[in-house]
């Protein structure tokens, strides 16, 4: 008795358990193909950010090379702004992804090397946009900002 | 609320364009005005009415979005759509534009000059706030780019005696800035407007900040020093800014400015329901928790969007608003008589 009722459970459940297994196969085959990109992605924008930075470092190392010699006060408060920049540039904790004031600290090294490139800076950005209030706000807007600072020898 | 706030006179501003913003003089002699036809008008008062003194035009190749005028009056900024702040000397009637700030990536939304006259902040869409140093040469230096806001920053204000700097932004926040060993800071962040911010004005005193916003509020703030008597809590010696009043339910579209007229303290507001509204704070109402009400409202003030109002610096009562439809218009309020 007990055998046959067995027996119906297996086909009456089977749909049920067909479907248990494809999710879970789904999802371990979905994890690991997520971890893929995501370790792919983390890579790229992981680059991104170094590169930027390494920019910015490369401009303020020349540019304090390139100061040493004037001695006038306004190089000198320049001179300020570049080691506070090379500063903050060394403080980054580079091997720490999970930072969790990551891109505070970013924006605050993206806004002292604008200080220290005013003016001459040549610059060129790309954003998207899109106009939602009267004076031409957008909300979702990406903006990467590629400096190409001039450097005269 | 009948004839508390009466029309004195309008003009066509800026033809066939929007105005955005007015500037009074400190000496409450003059109007500056700018819009989307990339014009300044400077305007004064020949016996009633109000003429254009001076068209400031060639300084900027988009709409010119703020104007304002230095402490000392001799100087005049303007920030504009086209990413650049000029700045116009005054000589007599004639402005010659002496410097033109560059920097910002994009539209510059507004300029500022310090109570000390040596500082300057603009902001703009690329979300961040510059701090500018000016010397005895009239040479521009930037002394501080600050990336706090996270969205579009639409307004700065200087506290009319100490040097903090506040902005507003798309992102719905207020934020408060000052200078912390050489470098500028953001040391408060206000929270509560549920959409952008549009505009800021700090009370005569300096102690409260009034901002206005797309959610139709306007919301009154209050610095509170460490070990004040109320128990508020502060962070280390850092000062804390506590709403203690929000004005809600009088608005029906986005308030785009908001004014504080420093002699007599009376609040107006400029509504994209083409409506001005004064408010007045109630004698009687606790400090901590105080209570306005609203002492005038006049419909139709502009047949479009109200832009900008500013109280005369010299005149109590003196009012003026610019609109989307490209007019400036005076107004005299005058308090109503309570029952």
């Amino acid at each position: 008795m007990a055998d046959s009722q067995d027996m119906f459970d297996a086909i009456v459940m089977a749909d049920e358990r067909f479907h248990g297994e494809g999710y879970q196969e789904g999802y371990e085959e979905g994890s690991s193909l997520g971890m893929i990109e995501g370790r792919q992605y983390g890579t790229l924008h992981g680059a991104k950010i170094g590169s930027e930075i390494g920019c910015y470092q490369g401009f303020a190392l020349v540019w304090k090379c390139l100061l040493r010699s004037c001695a006038s006060e306004k190089d000198s408060r320049k001179m300020k702004v570049l080691e506070s920049l090379i500063g903050m540039i060394q403080k980054f904790p580079y091997d720490d992804p999970t930072y969790n004031k990551l891109h505070e600290d970013l924006d605050k090294i993206r806004g002292k090397f604008k200080q220290a490139t005013f003016p001459g800076m040549d610059h060129s950005d790309g954003k998207l946009t899109d106009q939602l209030s009267k004076d031409g706000t957008s909300s979702r807007e990406l903006t990467f900002l590629q400096v190409i600072p001039v450097v005269q020898l | 609320m009948k004839d508390s706030l009466v029309l004195l006179g309008r003009v066509q501003a800026h033809p066939d364009s929007r105005c955005w913003f007015l500037a009074w003089n400190p000496a409450g002699t003059l109007l500056a005005s700018c819009g989307g036809d990339r014009r300044i008008r400077i305007w004064g008062t020949e016996g009633d009415s109000w003429v254009c003194k001076s068209v400031l035009s060639e300084g900027h190749q988009r709409t010119v979005r703020k104007v304002a005028w230095s402490p000392c009056g001799n100087y005049l900024a303007s920030a504009s759509f086209d990413a650049t702040t000029c700045i116009w000397k005054k000589n007599q009637d004639d402005f010659e534009c002496v410097t033109t700030l560059e920097g910002h990536e994009n539209e510059v939304k507004s300029v500022a000059w310090a109570p000390s006259g040596n500082l300057l902040a603009t902001c703009s869409r690329d979300k961040s706030v510059w701090v500018w140093e000016v010397d005895e040469e009239d040479e521009y230096e930037c002394v501080s780019v600050l990336n706090s806001h996270t969205q579009d920053v639409k307004h700065v204000v200087w506290h009319p005696s100490q040097e903090l700097l506040a902005s507003a932004s798309y992102d719905d926040t207020v934020k408060l800035y000052r200078e912390e060993e050489d470098d500028w800071v953001c040391f408060a962040t206000l929270e509560g407007h549920e959409s952008t911010v549009w505009s800021l004005a700090f009370d005569p005193t300096g102690q409260r900040l009034a901002s206005c916003s797309d959610d139709r509020t306007v919301r009154i703030w209050r610095q509170y020093l460490p070990g004040n008597e109320q128990g508020v809590a502060c962070s280390g010696s850092d000062p804390s800014w506590k709403c203690i009043c929000t004005l809600s339910g009088f608005h029906s579209r986005t308030i785009y400015d908001v004014a504080w007229c420093q002699l007599t303290g009376a609040l107006a507001t400029a509504c994209g329901d083409d409506a001005i509204r004064v408010f007045e704070e109630d004698p009687s109402s606790d400090p901590q928790q105080p209570t306005f009400s609203l002492t005038a409202h006049l419909h139709q003030a502009h047949s479009q969007d109200v832009n900008c109002v500013a109280w005369n610096p010299k005149e109590p009562g003196l009012l003026a608003s610019c609109s989307d439809d490209g007019e400036v218009a005076f107004w005299k309020y005058q308090r109503p008589e309570g029952p």
